[in-house]
């Protein structure tokens, strides 16, 4: 067990949210440029943009980390939308990013939480 | 409820009816249905007996599946019975004798099956249930040698440990079924066990107390055990949703409580039960006992049955929670006191886990790793742990392997019906036929088996106790014990560490509620910002665009602006008026080069300049003076329209007479005037002197330039050009000219009074160097003689050709002595002024630059001596000297005889030698003044000392017309012809009067007669301009006491007439 303390130690690597942010920055934008909101295709995006940030929050390496990631694409018609989220962790280790894309057909708001695995 | 149990009912009677096709060939659907329909009443009537026989087992029984249809499995449980009684029905028809070979053989068969498979569930099926009915069967033998078969269990344990180490390397998915079965297994071991104990219980009640002993070993012992697959169970089913685990916690509780209740009442049901029992034993045969515990035992087994295949339906959609759930509630009803503690305990550490276990499902809903979940049931393993490792296992090893024989059996079997279904019935044969193959390997592998196993000497002692499931059971469990048993040592081991350092973790971490993160806030857009967006556009038109904005133009100053300093100062400071910081020595140089040059122009420049303000400030002031005094002396003269006096006031003029009064012929407005030397003496030095003034009539206050001389001048004349020159013939008989253009630093100033005056001494004497070639006697005339050396008679103008003289100084001055000596000279003008003086030209001043040379010599007397006049003229003076304007090569002479010579130079003849008075005979009248027509008429006239006047033309020896007592018998001093009407003549004589004549008006007297009283007239000039005609014409007149006045003429006399030429015409031709 000490053993894996230690190795816990070593590897501990920080859920960066500004990392974190910028790679689904980078994502949305590399994904949803120049795309129109369109019901059919949104759920499937929304899921593969999901899946994208996962992997790549992966490849970045939080190897210690459960990483939940939550993307919803919504319709830009001029009504407000107020999303939050709350959560119940550790706050010295788990932490989250987020951030949002927009153009004028659609808003995306994706969120990236990591929670230590110890 | 219904529709559900109908459901289930369907699926589970089509597997049954599809094992009964394969094995029966094929049975009909209706008689099945039929058939099912009579099992469930069969069944129905069964319970309802059983519930009046109240028998006890059955009661846990029935309580068991209570707390499983609270999980809605109850629908379940019925058709299952019946199909079990089914079975049981089927058995009975089943001969004992063949069986016993044949479970042996099936049993093996049913070993191979686990791993290879396929169409045997029948078969295991039937082992299964004869497993059980032999297994009550064995049992009641097996308790009456219970301190044997612990030990042999104890062996069996071992085998199975090693069977499992061998199953452990199976294939992933054989180790998957095989922990389900495991799990399984572990269930029917607590099922057979609370059946075994329950007789056991029976056993103990009818003696024994060793039996009571094992009782409660075996009461711990199977608590552990099914704690123990909690754990494994919880351990394998990590997925659980939290909601379950809360459920199950809560179910713990319950059951917790309700353990208790079912606890009492199980003993009650026991000890009834076990009277019952005892009496059924003493009643009934064996044989009928064994069929009513068989018939226990199949049903037992039939819900386990039951249970499996809701577990693999569930496998294959909706997961294990039920199972779990169901085990759970299977082991609640079991539970001892020591276990609920435990439970307990488990509850609490799981109210923890639960806490925990809480943020699990948040990770796992979209990615599901590794669960942490490994630390459920950790307690009681834990807690456990030691009597776990002490216990032997001796029974529950073997109802494992029997229960896990069947498990696997039924496992397999399900899991073939359902591959059935979708098999069609043709290939039904095939896999027959293969299964015949495999059953027959698995006879084989079977016999080989027990040949091989450590345990061959066991194995034919319990088939010497009966011919028996046992040897089965424990050939069976050799493989799939050892298995179990070290996973689950490893998962145990993995478990216990997990948990600790859960828990552990548990107490350093602290969990909370995070601040709500706003992920999105998104406010609505108002009204009007959304019609701007939608239609904000619509009907507007961009009318300029701006394209190519980025390319905007930017002003780049590429080449630098040359600067440089520079200065000026004005006025300038030592030559120097401007310059900057480099080119200062050069801007000086150049200015100072300029300056230098500038400087000789800007003396000339100024010279002139000066004299031209003067003359205009001079003129100014004259002009209203002469204004002034005209109107006082309005009525001195008739003939005058105005006077100016030029101011001779001057110290060293005082006192002095003036003898001549002249003018330029070019210029007109320079006259000179020479002031003879005064008798009285003056403060002045100047008194022997004769001074020579020159005048700028316009500048009257003071003479421009004054000329000195040593001894008296008798004549004085201007060059014929620009008055530049002036000769002048002196007493001594010397010719001396002045340069007017020499410097006036050249020469010495005397300061009179307050002003300086500039005394000019002759450039140019003939005095003693010329004395040769000189006169022996005063001069008596100089004059310039014409440039226009045109022969004949030339109309021009005398002013053109002084213009062209004017170019330079290269003409001729004629002397004349009084012994009648006529001296030509040259006037040269030297290139360059030598200032220290000529040594070759000895006359000439230093820094004078005219000269002059002796040209010729005219002896004008001696010829006329030579004539044979000669001696009554012995004393013929020549007084005057004349050149015809027109022809230079004419001169005349005036004599003291009253006659003009007319001379030629150059040898010519002209006819008339003489021009004599019409009284014929010579008298010694001195010819005072000879003046030619300005007009260019070859007239003249002569003014006579005996105060006749002539009119003589050029041609004619006797005069036009002589006026021989227009003066009263004075003499004449002076006539001259006006300059601007050709018949207007003024004669001056010697009584101060006088006459102008207008021949055009009257030719025998003067127009006016003039006396000037106040002051004796001396000399006399009349200035004006021929060609200009204009008014500023008049006369000049010195007096004797020194003053010189100008006398304009009135417009009568200066405006000409064209009349005038044509009676000098009209005369000229009477003469003729």
């Amino acid at each position: 067990m000490t053993s894996t303390l230690v190795r816990q130690a070593q590897e501990w690597s920080v859920f960066k949210a500004a990392v974190v942010k910028e790679c689904i920055h980078d994502i949305l934008r590399e994904q949803l440029s120049g795309v129109q909101y369109d019901p059919d295709e949104v759920g499937v995006l929304s899921r593969s943009l999901a899946d994208c940030i996962k992997d790549k929050l992966k490849d970045v390496g939080f190897d210690r980390y459960k990483l939940v990631v939550q993307v919803v694409i919504g319709e830009q018609r001029g009504e407000g939308v107020k999303m939050a989220a709350r959560c119940f962790w550790d706050a010295d280790t788990d932490s989250y990013a987020q951030d949002i894309f927009m153009n004028d057909s659609l808003f995306c708001v994706a969120a990236a939480f990591g929670s230590y695995f110890y | 409820m219904p529709t559900d149990k109908k459901i289930t009912k369907e699926d589970t009677w089509k597997s049954d009816d599809l094992r009964r096709h394969i094995r029966g060939g094929g049975h009909d659907e209706e008689s099945s249905g039929s058939r099912r329909r009579d099992d469930e009443r069969r069944h129905r009537t069964g319970e309802s007996v059983e519930r009046r026989h109240r028998d006890p087992e059955r009661e846990a029984r029935r309580e068991r599946e209570k707390n499983r249809e609270r999980d809605g499995t109850r629908e379940r449980t019925k058709p299952r019975d019946t199909d079990k009684d089914r079975h049981q029905d089927r058995r009975k028809d089943d001969s004992r004798d063949r069986m016993g070979e044949k479970e042996e053989r099936d049993k093996e068969r049913s070993r191979a099956q686990d791993r290879v498979i396929k169409g045997t569930e029948n078969v295991k099926y039937r082992n299964g249930d004869r497993d059980s009915r032999d297994k009550m069967h064995d049992r009641k033998e097996k308790e009456n040698r219970d301190r044997e078969r612990v030990k042999a269990r104890e062996r069996d344990t071992e085998r199975t440990r090693e069977r499992e180490r061998d199953e452990l390397r199976k294939s992933d998915r054989d180790k998957e079924k095989e922990k389900n079965k495991e799990s399984e297994t572990g269930e029917r071991d607590r099922e057979r066990k609370s059946d075994r104990d329950r007789k056991r219980n029976e056993e103990r009640a009818e003696g024994g107390r060793d039996r009571d002993r094992e009782h409660d070993r075996e009461k711990r012992d199977r608590h552990k055990e099914r704690e123990y697959l909690k754990e494994t169970e919880r351990y394998k089913d990590r997925s659980q949703k939290d909601k379950e685990r809360k459920e199950r916690h809560t179910d713990k509780e319950h059951s917790g409580q309700k353990e208790e209740r079912e606890y009492r009442e199980q003993h009650r049901k026991e000890k009834e039960e076990r009277e019952r029992r005892h009496k059924e034993r003493a009643q009934h045969d064996t044989g009928e006992s064994r069929r009513h515990d068989g018939e226990s035992r199949e049903v037992e087994s039939e819900r386990v049955h039951r249970e499996r295949k809701g577990s693999d339906r569930e496998r294959e959609g909706k997961r294990d929670k039920h199972r779990e759930r169901r085990h759970r509630e299977e082991a609640g009803p079991e539970r001892d006191p020591t276990e609920r503690t435990s439970a307990k305990k488990s509850s609490s550490s799981s109210d923890l886990r639960v806490h925990k276990d809480k943020t699990e499902p948040v990770k796992t809903k979209v990615e599901i790793a590794e669960a942490p979940a490994e630390d459920c049931g950790y307690d009681e393993a834990q807690d456990y742990e030691e009597d776990f490792e002490k216990m032997d296992y001796e029974e529950d090893f073997e109802d494992v392997d029997d229960s896990e024989g069947e498990d696997e059996k039924q496992t397999r079997s399900h899991e073939e019906r359902e591959a059935r279904e979708e098999i069609s019935s043709q290939r039904r044969e095939e896999i027959e036929a293969i299964q015949r193959a495999m059953d027959e390997e698995n006879e084989r592998v079977g016999s080989a088996q027990p040949r091989l196993s450590t345990e061959e000497d066991d194995r034919p002692k319990r088939s010497r106790d009966s011919e028996t499931p046992q040897s089965k059971v424990s050939q069976h469990g050799r493989f799939m014990d050892f298995v179990a048993a070290k996973h689950r040592e490893v998962s145990k081991k993995v478990a216990s560490k997990q948990k600790k350092r859960s828990t552990e973790l548990l107490r350093l971490i602290d969990l909370d509620y995070s601040i709500t993160f706003s992920l999105l806030d998104l406010p609505p857009v108002n009204e009007y910002d959304m019609y701007i967006k939608n239609f904000g556009t619509t009907n507007t038109k961009q009318a300029y665009v701006q394209c190519n904005e980025d390319n905007t133009d930017r002003d780049i100053q590429t080449e630098e602006i040359e600067m440089s300093e520079k200065w000026t100062q004005h006025p300038a400071e030592r030559n120097v008026c401007c310059g900057g910081p480099k080119l200062s020595h050069e801007a000086s140089d150049e200015s100072v080069t300029k300056l230098s040059i500038d400087s000789q122009r800007l003396a000339t420049f100024l010279r002139s300049a000066s004299q031209v303000v003067a003359v205009l400030l001079e003129e100014d002031r004259a002009e209203k003076q002469s204004l002034k005094k005209l109107r006082t002396q309005a009525d001195t003269l008739s003939f005058s329209d105005g006077c100016l006096q030029l101011n001779t006031k001057l110290p060293f003029l005082y006192g002095r007479q003036i003898s001549l009064v002249q003018f330029s012929q070019v210029q007109r407005q320079t006259m000179l005037s020479v002031h003879n030397p005064s008798a009285k003496p003056s403060a002045v030095r100047l008194d022997s002197k004769t001074i020579i003034c020159i005048w700028n009539i316009w500048e009257p206050s003071r003479p421009q330039k004054i000329l000195v001389y040593e001894s008296e001048v008798q004549c004085c004349c201007f060059s014929p050009g620009k008055a530049t020159l002036v000769f002048a013939g002196t007493s001594v008989g010397s010719v001396v000219l002045w340069d007017l253009r020499e410097h006036a630093s050249a020469h010495y100033t005397l300061r009179i009074g307050e002003n300086d005056w500039t005394l000019r001494h002759p450039t140019f004497s003939t005095d003693a160097v010329l004395a040769a070639s000189g006169h022996m006697s005063s001069v008596s005339s100089v004059e310039a003689v014409p440039a226009t050396v045109a022969e004949g008679l030339r109309p021009e103008l005398p002013l053109l050709a002084s213009d062209e003289e004017s170019s330079g100084l290269s003409f001729q001055l004629a002397s004349l002595d009084g012994n009648g000596v006529l001296n030509l000279w040259v006037v040269l003008e030297l290139p360059k002024a030598n200032d220290a003086g000529s040594h070759t030209d000895l006359g000439l001043r230093p820094g004078g630059k005219v000269k002059l040379l002796h040209s010729s010599t005219v002896l004008t007397t001696s010829e006329r001596s030579s004539t044979r006049d000669a001696k009554k003229t012995t004393l013929l003076q020549t007084l005057l000297l004349k050149f015809l304007p027109s022809d230079s090569n004419h001169f005349f002479i005036g004599t003291n005889m009253g006659l003009v010579n007319h001379g030629t130079s150059h040898g010519l003849k002209a006819p008339p030698k003489f021009y004599r008075p019409q009284v014929v005979g010579f008298r010694p009248v001195d010819v005072a003044s000879i003046d030619f027509s300005p007009f260019g008429e070859p007239i003249f006239l002569v003014g006579c000392g005996d105060g006749s006047v002539r009119l003589h033309t050029v041609l004619s020896e006797q005069p036009l017309m002589e006026w021989t007592s227009s003066t009263a018998g004075q003499p004449v001093v002076s006539v001259q012809w006006a300059q601007t009407r050709p018949t207007v003549f003024c004669v001056l004589d010697a009584a101060s009067c006088l006459h102008i004549w207008d021949l055009l008006e009257k030719d025998f007297e003067p127009v006016i007669t003039e006396k000037i009283d106040a002051d004796r007239v001396t000399a006399m000039a009349v200035f004006g301009d021929p060609a200009k005609q204009n008014t500023y014409s008049g006369i000049s007149l010195a007096t004797q006491s020194g003053k010189i006045e100008m006398q304009y003429f009135s417009k009568r006399l200066t405006v000409p007439e064209s009349a005038d030429l044509e009676k000098l015409q009209i005369m000229m031709q009477e003469a003729f």
